[in-house]
């Protein structure tokens, strides 16, 4: 015991406690900074992951931006099959499928106590693009039942803006299903009639889904003019939305798509430019923190510099008083990083907790990038104060001329 | 272990000792293990430097120092430190205390490196040379002379080979002095210990088997 605290006074108690705590405290809170910046990237990472149907997986549709150049012909807004075939190798894109428009008129009524009548865009998709594949979706000439999915907000849009407002009762998508449509097809006496009935509800697309068989029926014994049916919507599948580089893409083509589709790709912007600001500015603490420790440990080792020049005069080795001293102040400086670390650990059980009652769900403890960067933040500032206790011990004897 | 000089000349002293016959300077000199060494000389002409040079403290000089086949120019640190702790040990002039600490825990610095002697014998010698009382007061406040008899102690409470000694009892009345001679002859002879004292004047402290004049 006496030997260790002799040692002490002799060596560590010349030094301002005010400088110590501060130095440690810069290094703390820089690392609890970098921690949480980190912590940030990747719950937020994280988040998205969760957020996005099917995992990291989500649907976006797509077509040209239309405007004051193009909006006349509407040739102009196709997709050639070289487009095509680029949009299948954009940046994040899993899958590129057509949206193939109905080239005739279409008239569809319900009747029974529900009297609507209108116009209907009709669509098809392929089938690996559909929310679920309906048992009874096929349809082949010749038949006169026709199953349809409709985008889920038009039913929306019924139950919430247009019944109230004529009157009509609201529809639950059970009910919707059990209604028969008849629907009248083509225009003059080129017109044939099938009874439709809805078969599915897509949150994916934006119109009202035929199989394609009949698209293809329709388009060549229904539409005004012949020729290939023009393609100016697709359906991508995407592995990651929100992407920065997926959305420069759209931006860089001209490309259109729904604004929520991409609102992960701005919010993400922001907590990247949010996270690399905090990073950076706990970069800088932690460089500060580091350099202060530094001097304060060549401070007292050069205010300790008699004793120690004694010590090693007395036969304690150079090696012996390194290891005295790094035993000193390794376990501060490991304290003030499992200070931070601690901190960081805090954040994230309040914030999944906090995160949880708005059911966005998160793990308690940070993850793997969290204590990664913690072990490689903290090798790097036990090395720095290593070396600093080597290069403050050794220059003490160099002075000296041993 | 074998204490031998070879051509030893301190590069300040070069012009000081041309012309000038020394029987340690520029000489050969072989030292057997266990011998009691006397060198005489006076003031400014190199006693301490001779002592901080085997003790392994200054270089620039010309010639060889070698504690058995160990050279000591060319010691690295840690075999330097061993060497000071358990085989080498010495009695500065100017004592070298630790000022802050008290006359025990000057002692127990050096004791706790190797533990080779026990706190109750350290208080036994504190005792026998009349400076118990003082064994909690700091070293500052001590007169040179229990300054001086408590770095005789502190060189005592290691093992060695042998122990360097500059002017140990400059500060000492003819009592004390007895006392201090009486502790070191004792101990030196439990550990086989050589002794090499510098000093001033000639004297009959130990029973020398080598003299020389510098």
């Amino acid at each position: 015991m006496r030997q260790s605290s002799i040692l002490t006074r002799l060596l560590l108690l010349h030094n301002g406690r005010t400088r110590l705590w501060t130095a440690l405290a810069i290094l703390s809170v820089g690392t609890f900074l970098l921690l949480v910046s980190v912590l940030t990237w990747s719950d937020f990472d994280q988040l998205l992951s969760n957020e996005q149907s099917g995992g990291t997986e989500s649907y976006v549709v797509i077509g040209k931006q239309i405007i004051e150049r193009n909006m006349g012909g509407a040739s102009a807004n196709v997709f050639s099959a070289s487009e095509i075939a680029e949009v299948r190798h954009a940046p994040q894109v899993l899958d590129a499928g057509e949206i193939t428009p109905a080239l005739f008129p279409v008239y569809a009524e319900v009747g029974g106590q529900l009297p609507l009548q209108t116009e209907l865009p009709l669509a098809s998709v392929p089938d690996r693009f559909l929310d679920a594949v309906p048992s009874d979706w096929n349809w082949q000439p010749g038949n006169p039942n026709l199953p349809v999915i409709l985008a889920a907000r038009f039913l929306d849009i019924y139950n919430y803006v247009f019944a109230p407002g004529q009157g009509l009762p609201q529809l639950s998508r059970g009910s919707v299903q059990a209604i028969g449509m008849r629907m009248k097809v083509g225009s003059g006496t080129n017109v044939q009639v099938f009874s439709a009935h809805i078969s599915g509800f897509s949150d994916r697309v934006g119109s009202v889904l035929v199989p394609q068989s009949f698209i293809t029926y329709g388009n060549s014994r229904f539409a005004a003019s012949s020729g290939p049916a023009r393609v100016m919507q697709l359906i991508l599948r995407v592995a990651d939305p929100s992407d920065p580089q997926f959305t420069i893409w759209l931006q860089q083509h001209g490309y259109t798509t729904e604004p929520q589709g991409l609102q992960w790709s701005r919010m993400r912007a922001i907590v990247q430019s949010v996270a690399a600001a905090t990073g950076g500015l706990a970069a800088l603490l932690l460089v500060a923190g580091a350099l202060i420790f530094m001097l304060f440990i060549e401070l007292s080792i050069s205010r300790s510099r008699s004793s120690l020049v004694l010590l090693h005069q007395l036969g304690y080795s150079r090696r012996y008083l390194v290891s005295f001293m790094v035993r000193r102040f390794v376990p501060m400086v490991a304290g003030s990083l499992f200070l931070a670390l601690a901190a960081t650990v805090f954040v994230q059980v309040i914030v999944s907790a906090r995160l949880a009652a708005a059911q966005l769900h998160l793990p308690s403890l940070p993850g793997v990038v969290v204590w990664a960067a913690f072990a490689i933040v903290s090798a790097l500032i036990l090395v720095v104060v290593y070396r600093a206790i080597v290069r403050s011990v050794t220059k003490v004897e160099v002075i000296v001329g041993l | 272990m074998q204490l031998s000089m070879r051509g030893l000349v301190p590069a300040h002293l070069v012009q000081q000792l041309a012309g000038r016959p020394s029987q340690v300077w520029n000489a050969d000199v072989t030292l057997p293990s266990g011998a009691c060494v006397f060198v005489q000389a006076p003031s400014g002409r190199g006693k301490t430097t001779l002592i901080h040079m085997l003790y392994g403290l200054r270089g620039g000089y010309s010639g060889t120092i070698s504690f058995g086949d160990r050279n000591m120019e060319q010691l690295p640190d840690d075999q330097l430190s061993a060497l000071r702790a358990r085989q080498l040990s010495v009695i500065f002039q100017d004592m070298r205390l630790f000022p802050s600490l008290t006359a025990f825990e000057n002692i127990e610095v050096k004791r706790a490196l190797t533990n080779s002697v026990t706190t109750e014998e350290v208080l036994t010698w504190l005792a026998q040379l009349g400076i118990a009382d003082k064994a909690y007061a700091q070293a500052a406040t001590l007169s040179f002379g229990e300054q001086q008899r408590l770095a005789i102690i502190r060189a005592l409470v290691q093992p060695f080979s042998w122990l360097l000694m500059d002017e140990p009892f400059s500060h000492l009345d003819i009592a004390n002095r007895k006392l201090a001679i009486d502790l070191i002859k004792n101990v030196a002879h439990r550990h086989n210990a050589g002794i090499f004292l510098t000093d001033l004047d000639a004297n009959d402290y130990f029973p020398y088997t080598h003299t020389f004049l510098m």
